[in-house]
């Protein structure tokens, strides 16, 4: 079993692929959040999120299940409608900046029956940059083996997808987010149902990432692993209880708010507000 | 029996439909040809949308639209009919979503209830007013390619263009000296399948995220809501083209069976709408013989010989095939028994016995599971 | 409730009154009503035999659609209805004759193998339901249209086959009617004996599994009663919409109530309101097949729970909203008198409307109105020729209870979830108007019983809730929670 790490990981892929040359320095945060509140069927999920996350930070997003952790993700990409507040990547709306945004969806979102060889799904990461009726030129998918490469999936680029293992397909899928060549990164569980290679893979990757300067926003469901994996974590639960750097917000009297006990009347008005309004 | 199926005569069945019955055999061949393409390109989405399903509930629901044109009194000329075949296929889409978000009613109960009431819509008003209209109630059901030679539109060509023309083959079918002789209905469904064709050529990439993963789709700038109400429009014009030579439910037929049998034989996309292609070319030539041999409708039996072409490749497919499937058990069965042959020293004794039968396909599986759509 | 049946049944004759006038146009208008007459003396047996056929199989179909609408699987009944065709044109050709017993046993063999062959697809290949659904029902649908057309090209006397297709109730013969009696009294046999069963299975399978229930028997049986109850409603309804007379009085019974046995009687009731009122119609007129028309009643019905259910319809959930957002309004101008009062120390006891109008933000109109509203509801009385309002015990107890609800919500926000304070009032302000009163006892526990709110301001406590009127000085910092009377 090969266990690689940074050090060995193979450079080419990430030198800088200059897209626009504006002067980044002083830009706005990556990602904020003003009072947002979304609710599914009524039931408030989350609730007056204040939040701003600084650029290359590699963020572990920490809270119990229906937390809504799946919920701020989607929410921050636009995906769902918000009751109230807003998101804004790099200082404006979402909308004006998809290409700056990465996605890794849960693996269970997609069909893995779907006919498309492991190769089609990394080029669908760079639809983004191709326009209207243009097909992936040479150049893209010298970019998309690249990424496969990098995620030790080369050899099996011309699978069909549902023939991968589960670890196997949580990399195909992190090779079609090095694809977008994005900015910030969004990942839904990368670590759910993974093999114990795979999982330290993804975490040279996600460290790698962040020291060239991306955002990445990462959900992750398991404590212990989580202090290792991550310089920041956001306890979230409907509210966000801390943000900040591990070893601070790693605290007991904090995780236990998080998971249990003391907030639990959030939950129960929020089910008052789904049943009376 | 002998009343029921003829006897099969090589020249009668097969041979004369392409010499002396040209005519008519090449317009309704090309037809059930342009018709299977177009349904079976766009059925292929709607399969790996698992969208099938409301092709059933849009193409039932066009008769209503149908139905209003006929009481409005509207003349039934192609434009009227696309029309309201259009707002048929939106209300229908309209109050599956009105039933499905106001109420507690499931999706697919929503789909039974919207497409069986604009059906029975539509034949109510189609018999009130039956009699004053050439569409009556079996055409709604089965519709009647064979008629689609009959009505022919003619064009002068000038001299030199008619000879070029007069050097294509089979020039005797359209070319009558100077004139070019047509079947309205199948040029119009060419143009129809030809735009599918196109429209799945140009949108390859956007049909494909879009299909595979909205979120993706929706990260990358291209908007799954507009590709799916795009999608619905195209299928309201492509089942009411094919509407009135194959029928409402036939259709169902044309537009999942291709892709359903393409799916079992490959797992590449481009390959899969390739074979849709060669099954809708397949189909429509086995059904026309098989709908001469039998002297029964031609456009159920362009359906019969999908369904037996589908039937096949469900049984040789190399890796979704049920022979594959057998084989493969077999084959686990067999390597099991001998590690057990090999541990147990009374193993031997069950050799002679009868080999188990085969698991009959397990009916509660379906009723386990309940998610459609 | 209990007269929603007999309502219902006259808003249909009601809806359906103009579209057979409009046939009947051309004939003449007393006869319509010698025809309707006619029909209800049940003297022809042709009407007796399309009545009882109707009301047989609307039992038969609703109890069926009841079990297929809850456990999602509408469109596999909507499959297995197609399937059956070409086994009514085999069953034709057995002996050339439209013999009710042939038909229905190949009609049932023939749903039984679409249904077997939609769950080998789904077993052995990559394809979905949906689309395994799809396959067989335009397969087998087609096969049967191959066979038909195939009859009726074949000598003999064969008329009246195509009457499978839209269904035709004045077709239903005496061997019909005994078939049909006979596959209703099986389903309500065996979903009464069974009811346990049939419930847990089509809740949970899972779990009945675990729980040593047969399921795989249960499921097999069900899906044999639903090819019955498909098949006999053939000859009345036809094979395209016989479906509809599974799923619509199901789905609207599902409207209508939460609890099976009750979905299922009501299922029932309305699958044989529709098939009545299309017999009915249909006898009225020539042209039009009887299956469509029992499909329209059926939609009829479903439209009017639609909108009149009473407790899931869309306009009881209006007026439901509409009460809702007048209470919160008028919780709102009695927080609106309790901010006055307090602003004042709670000097003095009326509140002029000016000065409501002024802490709202309101015109003197608006106060006015709301004002009138606060009366109608016992909550305040009217003084000084209507230009204050003085607050009644039940309105000033009910003020410091939003009140109470407003501030210890706050309070929790910035102590327990640590939110800014000046973020929590506009959350605080749709919350007050919901919280119960267990939550607000588990809210004052959580908070130790605190008595100001985080800008400052006392929590109104029990003794104003008490004392039944506005206190005179700041309100005693009394704790806990005592139940309105």
């Amino acid at each position: 079993m090969t266990r690689w790490c940074s050090a060995c990981a193979p450079d080419s892929l990430f030198n800088e692929r200059p897209r626009d040359k504006r002067d980044r320095r002083n830009e706005p945060p990556p990602l904020e959040f003003h009072d947002l509140t979304v609710a599914y069927h009524k039931r408030p999920v989350l609730w007056g999120i204040d939040l701003e996350i600084p650029k290359g930070q590699l963020v572990g997003i920490i809270g119990p299940n229906g937390a809504g952790k799946s919920t701020l993700i989607k929410a921050a990409m636009g995906l769902l409608p918000l009751n109230s507040g807003w998101v804004k990547v790099f200082g404006e709306p979402i909308k004006k900046n998809l290409k700056r945004v990465g996605y890794v969806p849960q693996r269970e979102s997609v069909d893995w029956d779907f006919p498309v060889s492991v190769m089609d799904v990394v080029l669908m990461g760079r639809y983004g940059h191709l326009g209207l009726m243009r097909r992936p030129k040479k150049h893209d998918r010298d970019i998309a083996r690249d990424c496969l490469e990098k995620v030790k999936m080369l050899p099996y680029a011309n699978r069909q997808i549902s023939n991968l293992s589960g670890g196997q397909q949580q990399r195909v899928f992190l090779a079609r987010a090095l694809a977008q060549e994005s900015d910030i990164y969004f990942m839904d569980e990368p670590f759910a149902g993974v093999d114990a290679a795979t999982e330290s893979a993804i975490v040279a990757i996600l460290h790698e990432l962040k020291e060239r300067g991306k955002t990445l926003l990462v959900v992750h469901h398991d404590l212990p692993t989580a202090k290792e994996y991550f310089d920041s974590l956001l306890l979230l639960n409907m509210r966000v209880v801390a943000f900040g750097p591990t070893e601070e917000v790693f605290k007991y009297d904090l995780l236990q708010s998080t998971y249990g006990g003391r907030l639990t009347i959030l939950s129960e008005v929020a089910e008052a507000v789904r049943e009376k309004s | 029996m002998n009343e029921l199926i003829p006897a099969f005569e090589w020249q009668q069945h097969v041979v004369a439909p392409w010499t002396t019955g040209l005519k008519s055999t090449l317009w309704i061949v090309l037809m059930g040809f342009f018709v299977a393409t177009a349904c079976g390109l766009l059925g292929n989405y709607l399969i790996l949308r698992r969208m099938a399903l409301v092709g059933d509930a849009i193409s039932h629901s066009v008769l209503a639209g149908i139905g209003v044109a006929v009481v409005l009194a509207l003349q039934l000329d192609t434009p009227t009919l696309f029309i309201a075949a259009l707002l048929a296929g939106l209300a229908a889409t309209l109050i599956i979503e009105i039933i499905h978000r106001y109420t507690r009613v499931k999706q697919d109960a929503a789909i039974g209830i919207a497409f069986t009431s604009l059906f029975a819509l539509g034949v109510i008003l189609i018999s009130m007013k039956s009699g004053k209209v050439h569409i009556d109630t079996e055409c709604v059901l089965y519709g009647e390619v064979a008629l689609v030679p009959l009505e022919q539109f003619k064009l002068t060509l000038a001299p030199a263009l008619a000879g070029a023309v007069d050097k294509l083959p089979m020039s005797e079918v359209y070319l009558r000296g100077n004139e070019l002789v047509m079947a309205p209905d199948v040029i119009r469904m060419g143009f129809v399948a030809l735009a599918v064709a196109l429209l799945v050529w140009i949108f390859y990439k956007e049909l494909l995220v879009s299909s595979f993963d909205p979120a993706l789709a929706f990260s990358l700038g291209i908007n799954a809501t507009v590709v799916h109400y795009a999608l619905m429009a195209l299928l309201s014009v492509v089942v009411v083209s094919a509407f009135e030579s194959v029928g409402a439910i036939l259709v169902v037929a044309m537009l999942i069976l291709p892709g359903a049998t393409a799916h079992l034989l490959s797992a590449r996309l481009p390959v899969i709408l390739a074979l849709t292609v060669l099954h809708a070319a397949l189909g429509t030539l086995m059904g026309f013989h098989l709908a001469t041999w039998l002297n029964c409708s031609i456009a159920g039996a362009f359906v019969v010989a999908g369904m037996g072409l589908f039937c096949l490749a469900w049984l040789l497919s190399p890796y979704d095939g049920l022979l594959a499937h057998w084989h493969r058990r077999r084959n686990r069965k067999a390597r099991t028994a001998q590690r057990k042959l090999a541990r147990t020293p009374r193993a031997r004794e069950t050799e002679n016995l009868p080999k188990p039968l085969p698991v009959p396909p397990q009916l509660p599986a379906l009723w386990a599971r309940s998610s459609i759509g | 409730m209990r007269h929603l049946p007999a309502i219902v049944l006259l808003a249909l004759l009601a809806s359906v009154m103009p579209a057979w006038a409009d046939r009947i146009g051309d004939i003449s208008e007393t006869s319509v009503l010698e025809q309707a007459k006619r029909f209800f003396s049940f003297r022809d047996p042709s009407v007796r035999y399309a009545i009882i056929g109707s009301i047989l199989l609307g039992i038969s179909c609703g109890l069926m659609g009841g079990f297929i609408v809850v456990r999602k699987m509408a469109l596999f009944g909507d499959t297995l209805s197609h399937a059956v065709l070409p086994g009514v044109a085999l069953g034709f050709l057995w002996n050339m004759d439209k013999d009710p017993v042939a038909i229905f046993i190949g009609a049932t063999l023939a749903g039984l193998l679409g249904g077997a062959m939609v769950a080998l697809i789904r077993q052995t290949t990559r394809l979905k339901e949906d689309t395994a659904l799809g396959i067989v029902l335009a397969s087998f649908f087609a096969v049967g249209i191959c066979l038909l057309t195939r009859i009726q090209k074949m000598p003999g006397n064969k008329g009246g086959l195509d009457e499978f297709l839209f269904g035709s109730a004045a077709s239903i013969g005496r061997a019909d009617i005994i078939l049909m009696a006979v596959v209703t009294g099986l389903a309500l046999l065996l979903v009464g004996l069974f009811y346990k069963e049939l419930l847990v299975t089509s809740f949970d399978a899972a779990f009945a599994r675990a729980a040593g229930f047969p399921v795989n028997v249960i499921n097999y049986a069900l899906t044999l009663l639903l090819a019955f109850s498909v098949v006999v409603a053939l000859r009345a309804v036809g094979v395209v919409l016989v479906s509809a007379m599974l799923i619509t009085p199901a789905a609207t019974a599902y409207l209508l109530t939460d609890r099976m046995h009750r979905l299922l009687g009501l299922a029932a009731l309305f699958g044989v309101m529709a098939g009545a009122v299309g017999a009915f119609i249909s006898f009225l007129t020539t042209n039009i097949p009887t299956g469509p028309l029992m499909v329209m009643a059926a939609t009829m019905v479903f439209v009017l729970a639609f909108f009149f259910g009473p407790r899931h319809g869309v306009l009881m959930r209006w007026w439901r909203q509409k009460s809702r957002s007048a209470r919160v309004k008028r919780e709102n101008t009695l927080k609106a008198v309790y901010h006055v009062l307090e602003a004042r120390e709670f000097e003095g006891e009326g509140v002029s409307l000016r000065e409501l109008a002024e802490r709202r933000r309101e015109t003197l109109d608006e106060a006015r109105a709301q004002s009138g509203a606060l009366c109608q509801h016992h909550f305040a009385t009217l003084h000084d020729d209507g230009d204050a309002i003085h607050l009644t015990p039940d309105g000033w107890q009910r003020a410091c209870e939003i009140v109470r609800n407003h501030r210890l919500w706050e309070l929790y926000l910035t102590n327990e979830a640590h939110i800014a304070p000046d973020h929590v009032h506009e959350d605080a302000e749709i919350i007050e108007h919901v919280l119960g009163e267990e939550t607000v006892r588990e809210l004052e526990r959580a908070l130790n019983h605190a008595t100001r709110d985080p800008h400052g301001r006392s929590i109104p406590g029990i003794a104003d809730l008490a004392t039944g009127s506005a206190p005179f000085g700041p309100p005693e910092p009394v704790t806990g929670y005592t139940p309105r009377p």
